[in-house]
């Protein structure tokens, strides 16, 4: 009698979590994107108004770029979020993704102390690197290979220096960009970051982060942000309708606006860019 | 954080869910494997305690890992969807929890006492009354086995994270939340996040510890 | 002749490859009560298991009523129980245990009457006892609950593996008459393996003996174990706690024990013949053998308790009473090896 009635009481978890799979027969498209992008919250906005206009759900999952890249090869989503144009390039030209369309942009910055020890204010991207170099000032890498971590690489290439890889003050921290910056900050020093991930930082603490823009507005600083669907040459699977209606949405004049005006702390984080 | 929000109660509830179910699959299962690994005599059943012992302590990544593996795509039960669902997840907390069951039954059931076996074909049970009453007698051992097995599954990261996919209202789990949140340097949140997952901890072992005497 | 209601025939038993038993041929007759005695290790609680169908033998068979039963047999299961010789409970209330037989058996109804009378029967009432857990009661009410327990199936057969043992004298005292009183209602067979002699001399209609595995000797006859001396040549003796020297042949190796029947009692130490021993010993009681008319005396030796039968003339004369210092005689030649 005692096992009977365990018995039925697994049998209730059953039913009762089964259907909970099999209940969402609404439309859905499954994304994977960067952390950096989903800790701004872009997508948190983004998402109900999607569903509103198009009856679709939006679920998505944020890793590094590396990782997303390689769940869309895997056939595990329908459409990426990302923003790495070398890597995502080389995406599609190996088959795996199609319809590759740039929606947005923000740029890269240097940020540290108020202080700035090693005086970079304002100083070109070349310049400030050969200081922080030159000072040894604690410099926080994503080191995670992500699309912001190789940005990051790309301009110690541009500056002519090399990685400083082992050196003591290179801190690797192998985390997410809030993380990166929050170890900048107790350390007191410097990293790269996106601005949008500045905005948030800066929100969190409440308009007053211990961690400044310092360097900012260098060309070779644009960061451009693209979605691209998954081949269904590549994956059976693949939701590639739903992928293209999303694409067409957010390429779309009202997406676009939406991305505008996305703000924090009064401040846009995006710049729409989508050619129509 | 203690305002009611939304995404909280939901990372509250998939983590409920999805630990009720891998507790409940793998008791369900690894008691009875358990059981028969403590109870028979078969040459190979030294190596094969070994193996279930040193599968305790498998890192959660690493059987999210292996997880991925299979229910990806490209793999061998991507067919299923179960990927980035909360039965995925459950599949490999059951895999994460089943060792651990094994193990202390097998334990729990080795320490009976020699004279249960005597006592009860005396009072006239069969072979399936001997088993299923030598099992209420160990109760107290596989409780403990249940009670490891839940606080490893309940507090995993690794698996929730690799094949949950940390989804919002989804797949997001207390314990994914905690974290992102970390993650994203909000200690203050991922530090209540724990709390709540003490307090349901506590609450469980609460209600089982009526069990324990009986 | 009745069928014996056990038959064995050729017994040998092993545990490791250790041979614990080997019982060539032994009969016990239904309702009757036989009594087991015989040292710790002397597979007294091998048999029991083997006689309760708990387990199979090694080789050799066990018939019972004339059958050849298997462990979980209907006839293991419902006829035969055992109550080993450490109390032990399941986890669960006194209620369950001793109800545990019966709902086995399905029996549903009457289940809370038949527990209170076998409750009765080993003197726990139960409206304080029913409702205990497993780990608040005594050794002595635990052994009590036990055997309640088997009463309450109203087995065929009661083996009991030192019964007393292990508990206080009022629970020893109140299993011993618990245990007769199954014989008396419901014709049970008993089977009783203990140390105390004088409770079996007083009960049973056969004592068997058993040591190192075999049984021997329907009960009068004395084990005497070593260390064996050899104070002169040839003279071989074990030294009793009163010094007095017990005269044995001399032993085939340090291993064996010797098995002394006494021949007769006398008030004088004068020796029958040339191979007589004469002991010097106090009677400690005098029993009523069961189902005859003899009377037996246990007269300690330095220790040792030997049995024997009085004579008519002694019994008539009542010359022997406990506490009398008497002499015992026992033959040399006739002193046998195990």
């Amino acid at each position: 009698m005692k096992g009977l009635s365990i018995a039925v009481i697994c049998l209730a978890l059953v039913v009762c979590l089964l259907p909970a799979s099999s209940s969402a027969e609404e439309k859905i498209l499954m994304m994977a994107t960067t952390t950096s992008t989903d800790n701004t919250g872009l997508l948190d906005y983004l998402a109900p108004k999607f569903k509103e206009a198009t009856g679709i759900e939006l679920k998505w999952t944020a890793t590094g770029t590396g990782k997303a890249l390689k769940l869309g090869e895997n056939c595990d989503v329908d459409i990426l979020m990302v923003h790495a144009p070398p890597a995502e390039k080389k995406f599609v030209a190996d088959g795996f993704g199609t319809d590759r369309r740039e929606i947005m942009y923000n740029d890269f910055v240097i940020i540290g102390p108020a202080s700035d020890a090693a005086g970079i204010k304002g100083k070109s991207i070349k310049d400030a690197f050969a200081i922080l170099k030159a000072k040894q000032a604690v410099f926080t890498s994503r080191g995670d290979n992500s699309g912001t971590h190789k940005k990051e690489l790309s301009l110690w290439k541009a500056a002519d220096l090399p990685v400083p890889e082992k050196e003591s003050w290179y801190v690797q921290t192998g985390q997410g960009m809030l993380a990166t910056i929050n170890i900048a900050a107790e350390r007191e020093g410097y990293t790269m970051t996106d601005r949008g991930t500045y905005i948030k930082y800066e929100s969190n603490l409440k308009g007053n982060p211990p961690l400044k823009i310092l360097v900012e507005g260098d060309a070779v600083l644009l960061n451009q942000y693209s979605v691209i669907a998954i081949k269904p040459k590549h994956c059976a699977k693949a939701n590639y309708d739903t992928a293209r209606r999303f694409t067409q949405w957010i390429t779309g004049p009202e997406a676009q606006q939406l991305i505008k005006d996305f703000k924090l702390l009064g401040k846009p984080l995006f710049t729409p860019n989508a050619k129509m | 954080m203690t305002s009611g929000n939304a995404e909280t109660y939901s990372a509250i509830w998939a983590t409920v869910k999805v630990s009720s179910y891998s507790i409940a699959c793998s008791l369900f299962i690894g008691i009875p494997l358990g059981f028969c690994l403590g109870y028979f005599d078969f040459s190979g059943k030294k190596p094969l305690r070994t193996v279930v012992d040193t599968l305790m302590a498998l890192p959660t990544v690493f059987i999210g890992l292996l997880v991925y593996a299979f229910l990806t795509q490209r793999g061998p039960l991507g067919g299923f969807g179960l990927l980035f669902t909360l039965p995925g997840i459950a599949i490999g907390q059951t895999i994460l929890a089943l060792p651990i069951v094994i193990g202390l039954s097998a334990t729990a059931v080795e320490g009976m006492d020699q004279k249960l076996r005597i006592a009860i074909m005396s009072m006239g049970a069969n072979r399936r009354q001997l088993f299923l009453s030598s099992l209420w007698e160990a109760r107290h051992g596989l409780l403990a086995g249940a009670i490891a097995a839940y606080g490893r599954v309940m507090t995993e990261v690794g698996i929730s994270m690799m094949v949950g996919g940390n989804i919002k209202w989804h797949t997001r789990t207390i314990t994914t939340a905690i974290a992102l949140e970390t993650n994203k340097g909000q200690f203050g949140l991922g530090v209540a996040l724990g709390l709540v997952l003490l307090a349901i901890a506590f609450c469980v072992n609460v209600s089982v510890s009526f069990l324990r005497r009986r | 002749m009745d069928l014996p209601i056990y038959e064995i025939s050729s017994l040998k038993h092993s545990y490791a490859g250790q041979t614990v038993l080997a019982i060539e041929h032994l009969k016990v007759q239904p309702a009757s009560i036989v009594g087991l005695i015989g040292p710790n290790g002397s597979g007294k609680s091998s048999l029991l298991r083997l006689l309760g169908l708990i387990e199979r033998p090694t080789q050799g068979k066990i018939l019972f009523n004339g059958r050849l039963v298997e462990p979980f047999s209907e006839e293991a299961r419902f006829l035969i129980t055992l109550l080993p010789q450490e109390p032990f409970l399941m986890k669960r209330s006194v209620f369950n245990n001793v109800s545990y037989g019966l709902k086995l058996r399905g029996n549903g109804k009457g289940v809370v009457q038949k527990v209170n009378e076998a409750l009765k029967l080993v003197g726990l009432p139960s409206q304080d006892f029913a409702r205990r857990p497993w780990y608040a009661l005594s050794g002595g009410e635990a052994q009590r609950v036990a055997m309640a327990a088997r009463l309450a199936l109203k087995p065929k057969v009661l083996l009991l593996d030192e019964p007393t043992a292990s508990v206080d004298a009022a629970s020893a005292q109140l299993i011993k008459e618990a245990s007769l009183r199954a014989r008396q209602q419901w014709g049970a067979t008993l089977i009783v393996a203990s140390h105390d002699w004088q409770w079996l001399y007083e009960i049973c209609d056969d004592i068997l003996h058993i040591f190192k595995g075999k049984i021997f000797g329907t009960g009068r006859e004395t084990i005497i174990f070593g260390p064996w001396r050899e104070p002169e040549p040839g003279k071989w003796v074990k030294v009793l706690s009163d010094k007095q020297q017990l005269v044995i042949p001399a032993p085939p190796n340090t291993e064996t024990a010797a098995v002394i029947d006494v021949l007769s009692v006398s008030e004088d130490e004068l020796r029958t013949s040339d191979d007589d021993i004469v002991l010097r010993g106090t009677v400690s009681r005098l029993s009523l053998e069961k189902n005859t008319d003899q009377v037996v005396a246990t007269i300690i030796v330095g220790n040792l308790p030997f049995t024997v039968g009085l004579t008519p003339k002694q019994k008539r004369e009542r010359t022997i009473f406990p506490g009398k210092n008497i002499f015992i005689h026992y033959s040399l030649d006739r002193v046998k090896w195990i």
